[in-house]
Order: C-alpha cells, then sequence, then structure tokens
C-alpha cells in the first residue's frame, strides 16, 4: 500500500533571502521587506540554483503567512495547480500532486516578517487561535504562547520519563555549536549547559535558550518530477519517503501533550515512512527535527525510535546529538540558533547536507537525513536522500 | 498589551454563567456519561449529540504545572503559574493554584476547585486540598 510516493520527486533547487543582514537591519529598526518581498527573494535564489526557467513552474504552494494568489501575481506563475500550506504538508503536497500527474515543477514559497510586524505568539493577539483553540482557550488563566504549551508537557515529560534540565540543556547547546559553523545563522556564539542553567526561564520549566528565534526572512524549493528533475542539470535530491499522523483528540485540554507526549503518532509515522523509504534509522546520517522549543527533540529521538522512550536524556548527554559527537540533530542550528523560518529552513538544509553542500557544518558521508515536525500532536516526516 | 478574554463560544455561555453562580457545570454525555471540555456539539468518545449539563465534584490532581516569568497580560503580573488538572470526572482543565503552593512536587497533589472574581466574571481556580 504504501511505496507509492517514494522517489516520485526531487528538490532541483534551494533558495532564501538574507536572513542574517536583515535581521541587523530589523534590529536597527528598519523594516527592509516584508513577508512577500521576502518570498521573492528565496524564490528568485531557488530559481537560479535550479537551472530550469521560470516558464517551466506548473505548480505553486505558498507559505502560510502569505496569500496564494497575490505570490503567484507577483512572481508571475500561472500554474496548472497550487495551494497554501506549512513547510511539511507542502513538500508532501507537492509530491502527491506530481504523482497525480497534476503539476510536473511544483514552487514552495515561503516569506515571513514576523519579527519587523511584531507578530505575537502569546497574549491578547496570540497566533494561531483560528487554527489551534489550545492556543487562546486557556487564556483567563494567563496561559497563552506556545512555549507555555510545550513547557506544561516539559515539566510532566522531565516528572515522567526522568529527563533532566541539564539534559534537554544538551540541545540548545548542540544546537549552537552547528550554528557556530554556519554563516547563515543568526546567533553564532557558542554556549555550554552552565550558561543554559544560567539563563532566565521565560515560562518555567524552559529557559530563554529552549526558545526559538523570531525573525524575518524567505525560503524557496523548487521540486521537480524525478525523471525531469535528472534532466536539470543538477544532482537532484529524491524525496525517499513521507509521512503523517496527527493526534486530534483531546488537544484543546492537552491531552496528546500531557498524557502521551505525541508518542503514538511519532511511531504511526516511523512505520509508514521508513517502510516507504525502505530504511531505517540506522541509515540516517543527520537528523533535522521542527524545533519551536528544545522539548521536540527528545520526542522525536524516543518517536522514531534513535533511543529507546525514556532514554533521550541519556542518549542526548551520551551518545550525542552534535556535529562533534552521536547522531547530529539541526545542523545548520536550527530554530533555536540559525533562523525561525517554521520548518523551512529544516529542509534546505537537509537539501544541502545530501548535496555535500554544508560547508563547515558538513556531516561527512551524508547520504539520508530524516525531517520530523510533531507541531501541535500533528506529526509530519520526510526522508531526503541522494 | 491588554487584559485576558476568555473564548465564549456558543456551547461555553452555559459553562460561563454555571461559574457565575460559583457551581461550575460541563455536559454530561446522555449516552455514555463523558464529560466534555471544552463545551461541544458532541461526544468525542461515543459521537451521541445528547447531554445534560451536570455538577462537578471539585476534587482534581495536578498532571504538570508551569510558572511565567515573562508578562503577556496586563491582569497577569509575573511571575504567575498555571496549573493542568485532571478533574475526578476525567476532563483536563487548564487553571491557577492559589493559596499555598506545594513543598516538593506538584505533580500528583490533590486539589480542590475553588471560584475567583477576576475583572468582570468569575473562573475557577484550584487550591492544595486537606491532606488526608
Amino acid at each position: 500500500m504504501t511505496g507509492s510516493l517514494s522517489g516520485v520527486a526531487s528538490v532541483i533547487g534551494i533558495g532564501q533571502s538574507d536572513w542574517v543582514g536583515d535581521h541587523k537591519r530589523v534590529r536597527a529598526g528598519e523594516r527592509p521587506h516584508d513577508s512577500y518581498g521576502y518570498g521573492a527573494q528565496a524564490f528568485l535564489s531557488a530559481l537560479a540554483d535550479s537551472g530550469i526557467a521560470r516558464d517551466e513552474i506548473d505548480g505553486l504552494i505558498v507559505g502560510p503567512t502569505t496569500a496564494y494568489e497575490r505570490v503567484g501575481e507577483l512572481l508571475g506563475l500561472n500554474v496548472r495547480w497550487g495551494g497554501q500550506a506549512d513547510a511539511m504538508t507542502a513538500v508532501m503536497e507537492a509530491c502527491m500532486a506530481i504523482r497525480a500527474g497534476l503539476a510536473s515543477v511544483v514552487a514552495l514559497v515561503y516569506g515571513n516578517d514576523q519579527r519587523s510586524a511584531q507578530v505575537n505568539y502569546g497574549g491578547p493577539d496570540a497566533q494561531g487561535g483560528g487554527a489551534f483553540l489550545a492556543y487562546v482557550y486557556h487564556a483567563p488563566w494567563g496561559f497563552t504562547s506556545q512555549g507555555a504549551l510545550y513547557a506544561m508537557m516539559a515539566r510532566r515529560y522531565m516528572h515522567e520519563r526522568g529527563l533532566t534540565q541539564a539534559e534537554l540543556g544538551e540541545v540548545a547547546v548542540a544546537q549552537r555549536l552547528a550554528a557556530s559553523r554556519n554563516p547563515r545563522a543568526l546567533m553564532r556564539k557558542p554556549i555550554t549547559v552552565e550558561d543554559y542553567l544560567a539563563s532566565p526561564f521565560i515560562c518555567e520549566p524552559l529557559h530563554l535558550f529552549d526558545y526559538c528565534l523570531i525573525n524575518d526572512g524567505g525560503v524557496a524549493l523548487i521540486i521537480a518530477e524525478a525523471g525531469k528533475a535528472r534532466r536539470a542539470g543538477r544532482a537532484p535530491v529524491a524525496i525517499k519517503g513521507v509521512g503523517r499522523y496527527d493526534l486530534n483528540r483531546g488537544a484543546t485540554s492537552l491531552e496528546p501533550r500531557l498524557l502521551d507526549y505525541y508518542l503514538p503518532a511519532q511511531q504511526a509515522v516511523a512505520a509508514q515512512v521508513f517502510e516507504m523509504a525502505s530504511l531505517g534509522p540506522k541509515d540516517m546520517d543527520a537528523l533535522q527535527i521542527y524545533d519551536s522549543f528544545s522539548l521536540h527533540i527528545p520526542l522525536a529521538l524516543e518517536g522514531y525510535g534513535y533511543c529507546p522512550v525514556g532514554g533521550a536524556g541519556q542518549f542526548m548527554r551520551e551518545t550525542g546529538i552534535s556535529l562533534a559527537k552521536g547522531l547530529p540533530v539541526n545542523t545548520s542550528g536550527g530554530h533555536l540558533s540559525e533562523s525561525y523560518m517554521q520548518g523551512w529552513n529544516h529542509q534546505i538544509e537537509a537539501v544541502r547536507q545530501v548535496r555535500g553542500e554544508a560547508g563547515d557544518h558538513q556531516v561527512e558521508g551524508c547520504r539520508h537525513v530524516h525531517y520530523s515536525s510533531d507541531v501541535a500532536g500533528k506529526a509530519i516526516s520526510i526522508i531526503y536522500g541522494a | 498589551m491588554a487584559n485576558s478574554q476568555p473564548v465564549v463560544a456558543l456551547y461555553d455561555a452555559p459553562m460561563w454563567e454555571s461559574l457565575s453562580r460559583e457551581r461550575m457545570q460541563l455536559q454530561s454525555c446522555g449516552h455514555c456519561g463523558t464529560l466534555r471540555y471544552p463545551p461541544g456539539p458532541i461526544c468525542t468518545t461515543c459521537t451521541s449529540l445528547d447531554y445534560r449539563w451536570t455538577d462537578l465534584s471539585g476534587g482534581g490532581e495536578i498532571l504538570s504545572w508551569v510558572r511565567f516569568h515573562r508578562a503577556y497580560f496586563d491582569d497577569h503580573p509575573p511571575p504567575y503559574n498555571a496549573v493542568a488538572v485532571r478533574l475526578d470526572e476525567g476532563p483536563i482543565v487548564v487553571s491557577n493554584l492559589i493559596g499555598p503552593e506545594p513543598e516538593g512536587e506538584w505533580i500528583g497533589r490533590r486539589v480542590s476547585l475553588v471560584y475567583r472574581r477576576h475583572l468582570d466574571r468569575t473562573q475557577h481556580a484550584f487550591m492544595l486540598s486537606e491532606q488526608p
């Protein structure tokens, strides 16, 4: 039953805006671009990287922060198929559309001016309440922000599974090490577990360094049907497997978070994605894990079988999750230290790693990269390979 | 910033009205008895549309808790806590723990529902239960 999307499509182009340069300008009080401008810059860079002509694009997916028609209008793209989706769903949908013959070259375009537009993820104007009731329902008790939701989850997870605060700190430390080797990363000064423990709490038990950055920027990918990708002239990176499982029951009262830690969703996706790719956890050379908060990393390590359930703390401390030691996770610095591009930067980092173009943060001999996200208990997974 | 506001959709209104009477009620499924939180049109366990509003015992247990160190609302100056409480009837509610805080571990401690005036509304809070 599975296997149908494996190898159907490949990434032939990746691009991004100048996260570092624009971040400096935003911090100086400027608004360099809006979401559409960031998306346009990323698109141009991905198109140039792909080597194909703009009029070969016949599919378009835009990120949730921009209107579909306006992006298509600005980029001059009339297409056979299109829509709006988050990063991980967009990659899956591109594969589905290509498989169905509805499109052969799909542009994925994301732009977000969340920092310069002063977007709030908590408080009276908390984002996302229209899609996720839990983000706003508990406001009368002062309980909003995705950080607070993950803090509530982290406290009980630490109590039940024995993860220590210092072990959780290994995530921020490992990702900062990666960012220190990545010129595209915003936060490059290495930190230690001691620095992590000394950093202020935002919503206890989560510290400042457990939280993602908030910055402006854009990311784009060009995904093509596999045969077309091979003729495009540059080494394509294949999408070898995809999987998805959503926990919706009890979501507003936090049951998937506090009772299951998303585990059943990740285990269901693991079975699907590894079977589809005919690969297993041992074949993965690097992991990219959606990290709005550090807690996502231990959850995914356990959920996808990289360590036993309850073993993530020991795995992160002893085996390691950094470029220096063990299984490298979020090799660009991720959302915590590279750039908060809502899962989009993880996709282009996965492609760079498989291409062998990641420079000082390259994982040697990287052939397969596993991407995982579990935002609000919606588990999605993608395997990229040469 | 601004003050916090409750979400009061169609099925929430009777719950908030019961809070204002200091006698919190939730919908009990007319078929299987499962309580609904947040209130809603259908039982998520058995899909029955039938329900009746029912009183709560007021007992529960702390599943998890956090402490905010950053201001998000004018009416919740930091530091303040939030607790996730598993009600004895089943649902998990997010609330605040008021009164004395536990010494040592919070998770697993028994708590009792109390009512608190907050701005122009009455909402629930929890206090540590007397030790047996």
